[in-house]
C-alpha cells in the first residue's frame, strides 16, 4: 500500500471517531422531571464484572448479582425486609397478599393475589408455586437451595389462589424457608424433563413475571431488561430499560462510571471510592454488607491446633491498621462469627487488641522460642513458617496478605503469601490442603451457625473447612436451632460467640461495606443491604 | 572458521549500543538489587502510598518500631511536629528513635513500596527467568534439531511431526491450566517458557544441519571415518553458531516478553515477588491515577527487548558483511 | 499432490486428537472442578455432590474421556457446563468477534509492516531508515498489554476520543445498518491498533531483511539496468519475492485468528474466544475447553496446510 493511501485511511478513521461524536450516553428518551415527582422513561446502564450464566435460578450457582437480576424478573411469595438488625427479618407481601400459620404451626397457608400474570398472559397460580417446589426438591436439578426445603414435606394447591406448605417440624425460619426461591412458570417450563434442566437453554422459552422482562441478551456483552407491560405490582416501573453491561476489568468499571458510560456499579474498590467522593455527577452510597473477611487457620495443622497459638496470631496482627490501609475506612473490624449488623450479635464481645507482648507470651507458653541466630520463632528446631493463600481475583486481598506478613515477621514468624487460582483455591478448602487462607464470605440474613462452626461429621460434607471442633459449641448450636423464640435463642447465640472468640479458630479481620456508585440524577433509589435493586421499580431520572 | 574484520571499530553501531544496554541492565539489576532497599519493605502504607516519581519523604522511626512517612518535620525542644497526610501530628521527642530522608525516584505503589527497588529486583528475576529458559530451550532444541537433521529418515519424520504438533498447541490455554495444576513457581515458569520456545530452535538447527550435511568438510570428515558425535561437535555446531546465536538473542527478548505477559495474566511470577509483568498487572487498576506503576515496568521490558533485538541485528549485519567479503 | 494432501490431513487429525487428549488430561489433573462455583457459605457441600453426579464427574476419567471422544467424532461437542448451551453455540458466538478483531489486526500488521519496510529501503542506512527501525523495534518490543493500556489511557480516558471497551455502545446495540457499523468501527480502532502496532514492527523488521537480500539479487540489478527506477525495481520486482515467506507467516497466524490475543481481549473487554476460553479454564468447563482447543488446533493444522499450498502455488520452484 502506498504511504499516501495510508494517510487517507488514517484520516478516515480519525474523522469517523470525531463524527461518531460524544461518548457520554444520556438516559435515552426521558420526559423532563418536574418538581412534583417521578417521570416515566429512560434507561439505567449498570456495569458488572461477569455475565449472567443463566436466568433460571435453578440452574444457577447462586451468584448474588445473578440472583439480583432474577429477582427483577420472577416473583417470590413475600419480600424480605431489611430489618434484620433488630430481629429475624420480617416480610412484606409480594405474590402473596397474606399468610397464616395453623394452630400447631405446622401448616402455612398463603393467599395469592388474583391479578398476577406471566408475560405470556397466563395467570400466576398456586400450581406454579407447587411446581416450583418440585423443582426445588429435585435432586437431579440439584438446586443449591434444596436443603432449605428439608422440613417442608408437601406444597398443596387448595385453590388457584391458595397454597399450603406442610412442615415436618416447627422452627424459627419456617417463613424464610417457604419463601426461598423464585416462582417459575409451570405451564412453560413444566414441559422440560428434570433430567434435561442442566443442559437446556431457557432463554428461548423465557416466561417471567416481574417488574422487568428480558428484552435481549448478547452473551458476555449486554443483558437488556425492559419494563414489563403486564406487571401487576405497584408501582409500575418508571424506567423503560435496564442495561447490564459486562466489563470484566475492575478499573474499567470505575473509569467508565466516571466517564458517564455507566450509571451504576457495585463493589467499587475503596481507593476509587475516596476519589469519587468529590465527583459532582456521581453519588457514593455506602452500607454495611454481609461480607466479612478472615484469616482461616487450618485447625488440623499442628501449627495451629493450639488455641494459644491462634490467639497469639490474632494479637500479633494489627488488624485495625491493616484494614484501614487497605480499605480506607470502608470496612469495620470484625469481632466474631456473627455480623455486627445482625440482631443476634453479642454487643458485649471482648475485642482482642493488638498486643505484641501478649502474643509473644502466649507463643512462649506454647513452646515457641526465638532463635538467637536470626530471631526466627522455632519449636523443637522447626521454624514457624506457613503459606498464607488467597485467590488471585482480588488485589486488596494481596495487600492484606503482605501486611500480615510484615506484622507477623515481628514475632519471628515467616509468612509466605501464596496467590492461587480461584478454583484451585476453593478446591483446597474442600480437600483441607492448606495452611492458612485469606477469604471473604457473604452471610445470609438467616443466623444459623451449623454449617460453618459445628464439628464436621464423617459422613456429610461440611463448610467447616478448618475442622474447628468444640463439643460445647456443637451442643449450643443444636439448642439454638430448636428454639423458636428469638429472644431466647439470642442468649444462646451470645454464649456461642463468646466461646468462639475465645477459641479464635479464625482471625476475624473485617466486615466490608458495600460501595455503590450511582449517577446523581437517578432519584428514588433505596439502596440497602438486602439488595442494590431493592426498589428498582421506584427509580426515575431527575434533573 | 570465520574471522571478524580486524578493525574493531567496524562493529556496527547497533551491536555496540545493544550490548551496552543489555550489559547495563544486567549490572544494574544484579548490583542494584544488592544495594537498593528491600523491595518488600512497607513503610507506612497510609501515608506513603502512590507517591509520584521524584518524591521524597521523611521517615520517622518510633521507639516501638512503627514508621511514619511525613512530608515535613520540625523539632521544637521536646516535641516533634510532623506534617503527615495533610495534617499536623505532634509527638514527644522521647518517642522518636530515628529520622531519615528517603528519595522515591520512581514513586511508590499502593502499599508504599519503593518502585525503583521493585523494578530492580523484578528486573533481576525477569532477566534470570529469561536467561534460564533460553538455556533450557537451546539445550532441548539443539539436541532435537541435531538428531533430527543428522539422522534423518524416520527419526527426522517423527521428531518434526512432534515439533509441528507442539507448535500447533494453543499455548495460552494450556498455560492457564498448567498454572492451576502446578502451583506456579519460578522453576515451573522457566520450564513452561522453555517448553513453549524450544521448537523454533529445533527447526532452525535442523535446517542448518541439513544444509551443512552436504558441505565439503562434512563429507570429507565422513570419508575419513569420523564418528557422528565428533562431526556434530567439531564441525556442525561451530558452523551453525552464527545463525543460532542470533536467533538465541532474539529469543531472549521474546522470552522476556512472554514472561511479562504470563505474569501480567497472573500465571508467571507470583506476587509479592516482583517481576516486571506482575508490576504492570498490579498497576493496571490505577492506570489513570498512578500511570508510573504501569508504564515504568512496561518500558523496562521494552528497553530490554529492544537491546536484544539490536544485538541480534548487529550480528546479522556482521554475518552479511562476512558473506559479502567472501 | 493428492497423496500429499491426504497425508497432511491424516497427520492433522492425529494432531487434533493428541491435543484434545492432552487438554483433557490437564483439566482432569487440575485441582477443582465446575462444582467449585458453589462456594457460597450458605451452600451445603451436598449441593456440590449433586452437581458432580449430574455432570458425570463421579465417573472415572477413562469413561468420561471415551464418552466425550465418541460424541466428538460424530460432531457433537456437548453442552457447556457454564453456559447451559451447546458448546458449538457458545463457540459460534465468540469466534466471529475474535476473527473480526484479529483479522483486522493482522491486516493492519501486514499493511503497516510492508509500508514501513518499503519506506525504509528507499534509502537504506539513512536517517529515515534508522529512525523507523528504532520505532518499529520499540513497537515490537513493547509488551502488547502495555501498548493496549497506553492507548486506553491516552485515547480513551485522557482524551476521550474512542470507547474504552466492548464491541458496540449501548445505543449501538439496538441500531441496525450504517449507524451500527460505524459504532462497531469506532470500537474496533483501539484494539486493532494495539494488535497492529506490536505486529507491524515485527513484520517490518523481517521484511526489511528479506528485501535487502532480494535487492542484491541479479534480477533486480537487471531491472535497474533496463531503466527501472529504484522504487519500481523494489516494489515490482523485489517485493513479490520477498513476500513469499510472508505467506508462511500468514498461514502460521491462522491460529491467532481463532484463539485471538487474549491479553488484548482482556484489556478491552472484547467478547471473543480469548475471554471465553479464559472463563472456561477458570470454571473447569470441560466440554467448552475441549471444544475450543479442538477448534484452535484445527485452525493451526488448516493454516499450515493452506500456507504450504499457497507457497507452492506462488513459488514454482517448490514441489510438494
Amino acid at each position: 500500500m502506498r504511504p499516501s493511501s495510508w494517510l487517507i485511511v488514517t484520516a478516515t478513521v480519525a474523522l469517523t471517531a470525531v463524527a461518531t461524536g460524544c461518548r457520554r450516553e444520556g438516559p435515552g428518551v426521558a420526559a423532563p422531571a418536574t418538581a412534583e415527582g417521578p417521570r416515566r422513561g429512560g434507561q439505567v446502564i449498570i456495569g458488572q464484572p461477569t455475565d449472567v450464566s443463566t436466568l433460571n435460578e435453578y440452574q444457577s450457582a447462586g451468584d448474588s448479582t445473578e440472583y439480583a437480576i432474577i429477582d427483577l424478573m420472577f416473583p417470590t411469595l413475600m419480600v424480605e425486609q431489611p430489618d434484620y438488625q433488630l430481629h429475624p427479618p420480617s416480610f412484606a407481601p409480594r405474590l402473596a397478599t397474606s399468610w397464616e400459620f395453623s394452630q400447631d404451626n405446622r401448616i402455612l397457608t398463603f393467599h395469592l393475589r388474583d391479578d398476577a400474570v406471566w408475560t405470556d398472559g397466563v395467570p400466576v397460580t398456586a400450581e406454579d408455586v407447587r411446581f416450583t417446589f418440585t423443582v426445588q426438591k429435585d435432586r437431579q436439578i440439584g438446586s443449591p437451595g434444596l436443603e432449605f426445603k428439608d422440613f417442608i414435606s408437601t406444597v398443596e394447591v387448595v385453590d388457584p389462589h391458595t397454597v399450603r406448605f406442610h412442615f415436618t417440624r416447627v422452627y424459627p425460619y419456617q417463613l424464610m424457608d417457604a419463601n426461598d426461591g423464585h416462582i417459575v412458570p409451570a405451564h412453560a417450563w413444566g414441559k422440560v424433563p428434570f433430567d434435561r434442566w442442566r443442559t437446556t437453554d431457557f432463554e428461548p422459552i423465557m416466561v417471567s413475571s416481574g417488574p422487568f422482562r428480558l428484552a435481549s441478551h448478547n452473551p458476555n456483552q449486554t443483558l437488556i431488561l425492559e419494563r414489563n407491560p403486564t406487571y401487576w405490582g405497584q408501582p409500575r416501573p418508571y424506567l423503560d430499560r435496564l442495561v447490564f453491561r459486562v466489563v470484566p476489568e475492575l478499573s474499567s468499571l470505575t473509569n467508565q462510571l466516571m466517564a458517564g458510560e455507566l450509571d451504576l456499579i457495585q463493589g467499587i474498590p475503596p481507593r476509587e471510592a475516596q476519589r469519587l467522593r468529590g465527583d459532582p455527577d456521581i453519588e457514593i452510597v455506602e452500607f454495611p454488607s454481609r461480607k466479612w473477611g478472615f484469616v482461616a487457620w487450618n485447625n488440623r495443622d499442628p501449627l495451629f491446633a493450639d488455641r494459644r497459638v491462634r490467639r497469639a496470631l490474632t494479637l500479633g496482627i494489627n488488624r485495625k491498621a491493616a484494614v484501614d490501609a487497605v480499605y480506607h475506612g470502608f470496612a469495620r473490624p470484625a469481632v466474631g462469627p456473627v455480623l455486627s449488623s445482625m440482631w443476634a450479635f453479642n454487643r458485649n464481645l471482648p475485642q482482642l487488641p493488638y498486643d505484641l507482648a501478649q502474643a509473644a507470651g502466649l507463643l512462649a507458653e506454647a513452646g515457641w522460642r526465638r532463635r538467637d541466630s536470626d530471631g526466627a520463632l522455632v519449636r523443637n528446631g522447626r521454624p514457624f513458617v506457613f503459606d498464607l493463600a488467597y485467590p488471585a481475583t482480588n488485589t486488596l486481598r494481596a495487600e492484606l496478605a503482605v501486611l500480615i506478613q510484615a506484622d507477623l515477621a515481628r514475632l519471628g514468624i515467616t509468612v509466605r503469601p501464596l496467590q492461587m487460582e480461584f478454583t484451585a483455591f476453593v478446591a483446597a478448602t474442600e480437600t483441607g490442603e492448606f495452611d492458612a487462607l485469606l477469604w471473604v464470605w457473604e452471610e445470609g440474613t438467616r443466623v444459623d451457625l451449623t454449617g460453618v462452626w459445628s464439628s464436621p461429621s464423617e459422613t456429610a460434607g461440611s463448610n467447616n473447612f478448618i475442622a474447628y471442633s468444640n463439643p460445647e459449641v456443637d451442643r449450643l448450636i443444636s439448642a439454638s436451632r430448636e428454639e423458636p423464640d428469638y429472644t431466647r435463642s439470642k442468649v444462646i447465640f451470645d454464649r456461642i460467640q463468646e466461646i468462639i472468640v475465645e477459641d479464635q479458630p479464625v482471625t476475624f479481620l473485617y466486615e466490608a461495606n458495600e460501595i455503590v456508585g450511582i449517577n446523581r440524577r437517578i432519584r428514588g433509589a433505596d439502596i440497602n443491604a438486602v439488595g442494590v435493586y431493592f426498589n428498582l421499580e421506584e427509580w426515575y431520572w431527575g434533573q | 572458521m570465520k574471522r571478524l574484520p580486524a578493525r574493531a571499530g567496524a562493529l556496527p553501531l547497533r551491536l555496540q549500543l545493544g550490548t551496552l544496554v543489555l550489559a547495563l541492565l544486567a549490572i544494574v539489576c544484579t548490583i542494584g538489587s544488592l544495594l537498593s532497599p528491600d523491595p518488600a519493605e512497607i513503610v507506612d502504607p497510609r501515608a506513603a502510598a502512590l507517591l509520584p516519581p521524584a518524591s521524597q519523604r521523611w521517615i520517622v522511626t518510633l521507639r516501638d518500631g512503627t514508621r511514619l512517612a511525613a512530608e515535613a518535620v520540625r523539632r521544637d525542644e521536646d516535641r516533634w511536629t510532623i506534617l503527615r497526610r495533610g495534617g499536623d501530628q505532634s509527638l514527644p521527642a522521647s518517642e522518636v528513635a530515628g529520622l531519615e530522608l528517603r528519595q522515591f525516584w520512581l514513586g511508590t505503589d499502593t502499599l508504599g513500596r519503593d518502585v525503583l527497588a521493585r523494578l530492580v529486583h523484578g528486573g533481576r528475576i525477569s532477566l534470570t527467568v529469561g536467561v534460564f529458559s533460553l538455556l533450557a530451550a537451546l539445550l532441548l532444541g539443539i539436541g532435537v534439531g541435531m538428531a533430527s537433521g543428522w539422522l534423518g529418515g524416520w527419526v527426522d519424520s517423527v521428531l518434526m511431526r512432534l515439533v509441528d504438533g507442539l507448535m500447533a498447541v494453543p499455548m495460552l490455554f494450556l498455560l492457564l491450566l498448567l498454572a492451576a495444576v502446578f502451583r506456579p513457581s519460578l522453576g515451573t515458569l522457566v520450564g513452561v517458557l522453555a517448553f513453549s520456545s524450544w521448537m523454533g530452535v529445533a527447526r532452525l538447527t535442523r535446517g542448518q544441519v541439513l544444509s551443512l550435511k552436504q558441505r565439503e568438510f562434512v563429507l570429507g570428515a565422513r570419508a575419513i571415518g569420523a564418528s557422528s558425535w565428533r562431526i556434530a561437535w567439531h564441525h556442525l555446531l561451530p558452523n551453525a553458531v552464527t545463525p543460532l546465536s542470533q536467533d538465541a538473542v532474539l529469543r531472549l527478548g521474546d522470552l522476556i516478553l512472554a514472561e511479562a505477559s504470563l505474569s501480567f495474566l497472573g500465571l508467571g511470577v507470583q506476587p509479592p515477588v516482583p517481576s516486571w509483568g506482575n508490576m504492570v498487572a498490579e498497576g493496571q487498576t490505577l492506570l489513570v491515577e498512578a500511570w508510573w506503576l504501569t508504564f515504568i515496568p512496561g518500558l523496562a521490558v521494552a528497553v530490554t527487548v529492544v537491546a536484544a533485538a539490536l544485538v541480534a541485528d548487529g550480528m546479522q549485519e556482521i554475518a552479511r558483511r562476512l558473506d559479502a567479503g567472501r | 499432490m493428492l497423496r500429499w494432501l491426504l497425508r497432511r490431513i491424516g497427520a492433522g487429525l492425529v494432531m487434533v486428537w493428541l491435543v484434545a487428549t492432552a487438554t483433557f488430561a490437564l483439566v482432569s489433573a487440575a485441582p477443582g472442578d465446575i462444582t467449585q462455583r458453589l462456594n457460597d457459605v450458605r451452600t451445603p457441600p451436598a449441593a456440590r455432590e449433586r452437581w458432580r453426579r449430574d455432570f458425570g464427574l463421579d465417573r472415572p476419567w477413562g469413561v468420561r474421556y471415551i464418552s466425550w471422544l465418541g460424541d466428538a467424532v460424530t460432531g457433537d461437542l456437548g453442552y457447556s457446563w457454564l453456559h447451559h448451551r451447546k458448546v458449538a453455540g457458545v463457540l459460534a458466538q465468540a469466534i466471529p468477534n475474535t476473527i473480526l478483531l484479529a483479522g483486522l489486526g493482522l491486516l493492519l500488521e501486514i499493511a503497516g509492516g510492508i509500508t514501513l519496510a518499503v519506506v525504509q529501503l528507499r534509502r537504506p542506512h539513512g536517517k529515515g531508515d534508522r529512525a523507523i527501525t528504532l520505532l518499529s523495534l520499540t513497537a515490537y518490543a513493547l509488551p502488547p498489554f502495555v501498548v493496549g493500556l497506553g492507548l486506553l489511557y491516552l485515547l480513551a480516558f485522557r482524551f476521550p476520543l474512542f470507547p474504552p471497551s466492548h464491541m458496540l455502545s449501548v445505543a449501538g446495540e439496538t441500531q441496525h445498518g450504517l449507524p451500527r457499523l460505524l459504532d462497531l468501527l469506532h470500537h474496533l480502532v483501539l484494539p486493532v491498533v494495539a494488535i497492529g502496532i506490536a505486529g507491524m514492527g515485527g513484520v517490518a523488521r523481517y521484511l526489511r531483511g528479506s528485501l535487502l537480500d532480494e535487492k542484491g539479487q541479479q534480477y533486480v540489478l537487471a531491472a535497474r539496468a533496463r531503466g527501472a527506477s529504484e522504487r519500481r525495481a523494489l516494489i515490482s520486482h523485489a517485493l513479490p519475492n520477498a513476500l513469499l515467506p510472508l505467506i508462511t507467516m500468514v498461514g502460521m497466524s491462522l491460529p491467532f485468528l481463532v484463539s485471538g490475543s487474549l491479553v488484548i481481549e482482556v484489556v478491552f473487554s472484547w467478547p471473543g474466544m480469548g475471554q471465553t476460553m479464559y472463563d472456561a479454564a477458570l470454571a473447569r468447563d470441560v466440554p467448552l475447553l475441549l471444544g475450543g482447543t479442538v477448534l484452535a488446533t484445527i485452525a493451526v493444522v488448516a493454516g499450515n496446510l493452506l500456507a504450504d499450498l499457497a507457497y507452492a502455488i506462488a513459488d514454482p520452484r517448490v514441489r510438494l
